[in-house]
């Protein structure tokens, strides 16, 4: 399997947003993680990108499987196709390492959730929030602590007409842009534009439910706008496409709050002291005048 | 709920609510002299759609995008009273009880939470410090400063993962001959530059511990040197509201602006915020409210046909949201009156769950209205871009949810051990709306311990729905929901039982995080089902069990618990109930309440 340099960072496609950390390649669990934890605090956001054989001596070979799938582990044993199955497993576990990363804690002590529209969440965890692609061998895992991150990878080579997709992807603007660009560019112009709309829509947790012609972006650099052409957003919006491993395209979106929320994500340091003793102590207090065994 | 109660609300489920009759509720005084200051805000605020009121939302979503509060709006507001609901009736003011304040103000934060934090409810956040420990005299100071249209400021304190509102705080050392030097600086302040006092939570030790800090009362005109206005900070959410920094070098405060007792402000944040983080839950539902109302517009504007289909999900299952918040925060507000000793665990959950979900909701609402939600400014379809902003800062993100968790997962192993599935149901008023309750009093509220009433009422619930399980439709889905919410407790009982101790500064097992999460929403479900038990049939539609089945459908999706097919005929009954509302221009919550006349 060639992959291009796995130590090279995802190639800039157009003018993104300084704002994003570009991905970076892991290769399993042992990371390195390094890049992503600086990407978190210095940008409040990271993206891995990592191909999902790099995942499989630990689906195959780690007893604590089921118990690092949680509550995924039925719906893994369920999957029929070996390789189904095997890149299911790849994916969340690059999840749960990614994010483990951020929280510093063990893999195995995260839940991750669904949210209703099948968007994953870390449970009780919501300092930071992370999204999920893979297509062929390519799994990328966002994370953010600054607000919704979305991720989507397609194969950088998919010809995607422009003729047939138009009216189900773009907007007026849009298809006046691409309308006018030879073809083989007109197609990889579609593709980035379909995987930036899958991010966007990915991030607020919508998916293809949000009409792709509801919404565009700009030519010079990505920003978000509306159909008739005007800003969508204030700039809390940050998107961007890198090619990643030779062969992929990897767009993300990135929303901020605005809140300046602390740069420690750690999972040790996020209950307050004064808060969690002055509780604690009423509670042993409240224990010792009734003790269990008289109740 | 009796045999006859359940046939009853059976029957209703066949009626068309589209053309029900509103029954009138009975209340007590307090609530009826409650819902009419209401209905006076919402009448003096006026039409919210008529594009030439000066308090309508183009007015309000203008003034936003140019960053200033709404002067206009705020002035009336003052002169209407406002700062009384903050002020308890025993020194003068109106505040009687927490839930009805939360009604008097969801006029306001149905056009605007910048507005209602601005120049509302940050007033009693800052001050009800003073409500729970202050002397007499600071108490009838504050009386006074409120009722005469004063804004009052809160400093906080420093939380673990603060963000920019909650991070840096104050320190406040022993001043030779009394009182204190206060020092420090704070960039983000809500009303700092125009407060007419600072409630300071001031480190008072530099110990990590829950003596560490004390709450002072001051009086920014009788500052002395060592004060200095910092510049307004321009946010992304509430831009309107005047964020700014203090900076205190070595300032001279006087003795007697201790609120409370030395060493008691950790404590005393404990117990106000509680009544905080219900009345934010509360009064934000109000906001959702407004983009609700504008999705059902977008999806029926010129549409003489049924709403399409593909909306029919969401559009109910916000709705289904909404209710679903509502209860618990209704329930909770309730609570703060009728069981102040028990109630801090149900306000942090609330808090840590109300938001979250109206967060999901705003998602769902952006892929109903589509391009439309992406007209900034305009009254019909601008709320959704404002409320995307204004809500993290409501809610204040991580951190606030955090401070939760804070306070859930010290209990966890107790409620465990001592509380669920041996605790005895709370009384019915709780439930109960127009039944009478006691007046919030600060001085009452604990701040850990009591048990934990919400989930005693969740197994009670459940066991009188038990017969009508397995008899099909949606009187059966509840109970299976109910049963299921059940089940989710009892293997929460398992896990939280073998919790190790808790103890500050390190985190033994962060699995407690995760189990905070499931409780909460345990608790979530256990108020729809309350109030869904507490109706007394006046009004049909919240008697009928379509909009309970298909909130604690979406709370028990979000556990991942095994939900049941939604019943026939609950999507149609909620989304006529929602048409019927949108049509009257009432609102999506537990009141329905009328628009304006």
């Amino acid at each position: 399997m060639t992959l291009g340099d796995p130590t090279t960072k995802g190639t800039a496609m157009t003018e993104n947003d300084p704002r994003i950390t570009p991905p970076v390649h892991i290769s399993g669990p042992r990371g390195p993680w390094q890049q992503v934890r600086e990407g978190m605090a210095v940008r409040g956001n990271a993206t891995v990108c990592t191909t999902w054989g790099e995942w499989l001596p630990t689906v195959v070979g780690d007893p604590h499987l089921r118990a690092l799938l949680g509550r995924d582990w039925q719906r893994y044993r369920r999957s029929p196709d070996p390789v189904v199955r095997a890149r299911f497993a790849a994916s969340r576990l690059a999840v749960k390492y990614t994010a483990a990363a951020a929280l510093a804690l063990d893999p195995g002590d995260i839940d991750l959730a669904y949210r209703l529209g099948g968007r994953p969440y870390l449970r009780g965890f919501d300092q930071i929030d992370v999204s999920l692609t893979h297509t062929d061998e390519l799994i990328a895992v966002g994370i953010s602590r600054l607000g919704r991150i979305g991720v989507d990878t397609e194969p950088a080579g998919r010809r995607m007409s422009f003729e047939l997709m138009q009216d189900h992807v773009c907007t007026f603007d849009e298809k006046q842009e691409l309308a006018v660009l030879p073809e083989q560019e007109q197609s990889a112009a579609m593709l980035r534009l379909w995987t930036l709309k899958e991010a966007y829509t990915k991030a607020i947790g919508q998916g293809l439910r949000l009409s792709f012609t509801e919404f565009g972006f700009g030519v010079a650099g990505p920003a978000l706008l509306a159909p008739d052409g005007r800003p969508a957003a204030r700039g809390e919006w940050a998107f961007g496409t890198w090619s990643t491993l030779g062969r992929y395209l990897v767009s993300i979106a990135c929303h901020d709050c605005g809140l300046d929320p602390s740069r420690d994500t750690r999972v040790q340091t996020m209950l307050d002291d004064g808060f969690l003793g002055a509780v604690a102590e009423l509670v042993a207090l409240e224990q010792q005048s009734e003790p269990l065994a008289e109740r | 709920m009796t045999k006859e109660l359940i046939h009853a609300t059976m029957a209703t489920t066949a009626e068309t609510f589209a053309a029900r009759t509103d029954r009138v509720r009975s209340r007590g005084p307090e609530e009826s002299a409650a819902l009419k200051r209401a209905a006076r805000l919402e009448a003096l605020l006026g039409d919210p759609h008529d594009p030439a009121n000066p308090h309508g939302l183009t007015a309000l979503f203008a003034a936003d995008d140019r960053r200033e509060t709404p002067a206009e709006t705020e002035q009336l507001l003052a002169e209407a009273g406002l700062g009384a609901e903050f002020v308890p009736a025993e020194y003068g003011g109106r505040l009687t009880r927490a839930d009805l304040l939360a009604k008097v103000l969801r006029p306001i934060f149905r056009r605007d939470v910048a507005l209602g934090f601005g120049a509302g409810i940050t007033s009693l956040f800052a001050t009800s410090a003073v409500w729970a420990a202050g002397t007499e005299r600071q108490r009838r100071n504050t009386a006074r400063l409120l009722t005469d249209q004063g804004r009052a400021s809160i400093l906080h304190h420093e939380l673990a993962h603060a963000n920019a509102i909650l991070r840096d705080e104050f320190t406040a050392r022993p001043a030779p001959g009394g009182g204190h030097l206060l020092s420090g600086r704070k960039d983000v302040i809500i009303n700092a530059a125009r407060a007419d006092a600072y409630v300071v939570y001031a480190r008072t030790d530099p110990a990590r511990s829950p003596r560490s800090h004390s709450v002072l009362l001051l009086d920014p005109d009788q500052l002395g040197a060592g004060v200095r206005h910092l510049p307004r900070i321009e946010t992304t959410g509430m831009r309107g509201c005047q964020f700014s920094g203090l900076q205190f070098t070595d300032c001279a405060v006087p003795e007697d602006a201790l609120v409370g007792r030395p060493g008691e402000g950790v404590a005393l944040a404990l117990r106000t915020y509680q009544v905080n983080r219900c009345l934010i839950a509360g009064t934000v539902v109000a906001a959702a409210d407004t983009v609700l109302h504008s999705a059902v517009r977008a999806v029926t504007a010129g549409r003489s046909r049924p709403v399409a289909r593909r909306w029919q999900g969401p559009l109910t299952g916000v709705f289904a949201d909404l209710l679903a918040c509502d209860s618990m925060a209704s329930v909770a507000l309730r609570a703060l009156s009728l069981l102040p000793d028990g109630t801090h665990v149900l306000a942090a959950a609330v808090k840590y769950v109300v938001p979250d979900l109206l967060r999901e909701n705003l998602e769902e609402l952006a892929t109903v209205l589509g391009s439309r939600g992406y007209e900034r400014g305009g009254s019909a379809y601008g709320a959704l871009d404002k409320l995307v902003r204004d809500l993290p800062v409501a809610g204040l993100g991580h951190a606030g949810t955090a401070a939760c968790q804070a306070v859930i997962v010290p209990q966890l192993r107790a409620l465990a051990e001592r509380s669920w599935f041996a605790q005895q149901e709370p009384p019915p008023e709780l439930f109960r709306t127009g039944a009478e309750l006691p007046a919030l009093d600060y001085r009452l509220l604990s701040i850990a311990g009591g048990g934990d009433f919400l989930a005693a009422s969740l197994v009670g619930s459940a066991a009188r729905l038990a017969n009508v399980r397995g008899v099909g439709g949606q009187m059966a889905a509840l109970a299976d929901l109910a049963e299921a919410f059940v089940t989710e407790l009892r293997a929460l009982r398992e896990a939280c039982r073998h919790l190790p101790a808790i103890t500050p500064g390190s985190l033994a097992d962060p699995a407690v995080c995760v189990l905070s999460d499931r409780y909460a929403l345990v608790l979530a479900a256990a108020a729809v089902l309350g109030v869904w038990e507490g109706q007394d049939g006046s009004d049909p539609f919240l008697a009928a069990p379509a909009w309970a089945v298909l909130a604690l459908s979406r709370i028990g999706g979000r556990l991942g618990i095994p939900v049941p097919e939604l019943p026939e005929g609950c999507v149609e009954m909620v989304l006529s109930e929602l048409v019927h509302r949108f049509r009257a221009g009432r609102s999506c919550d537990l009141d329905a309440t009328a628009p304006a006349q």
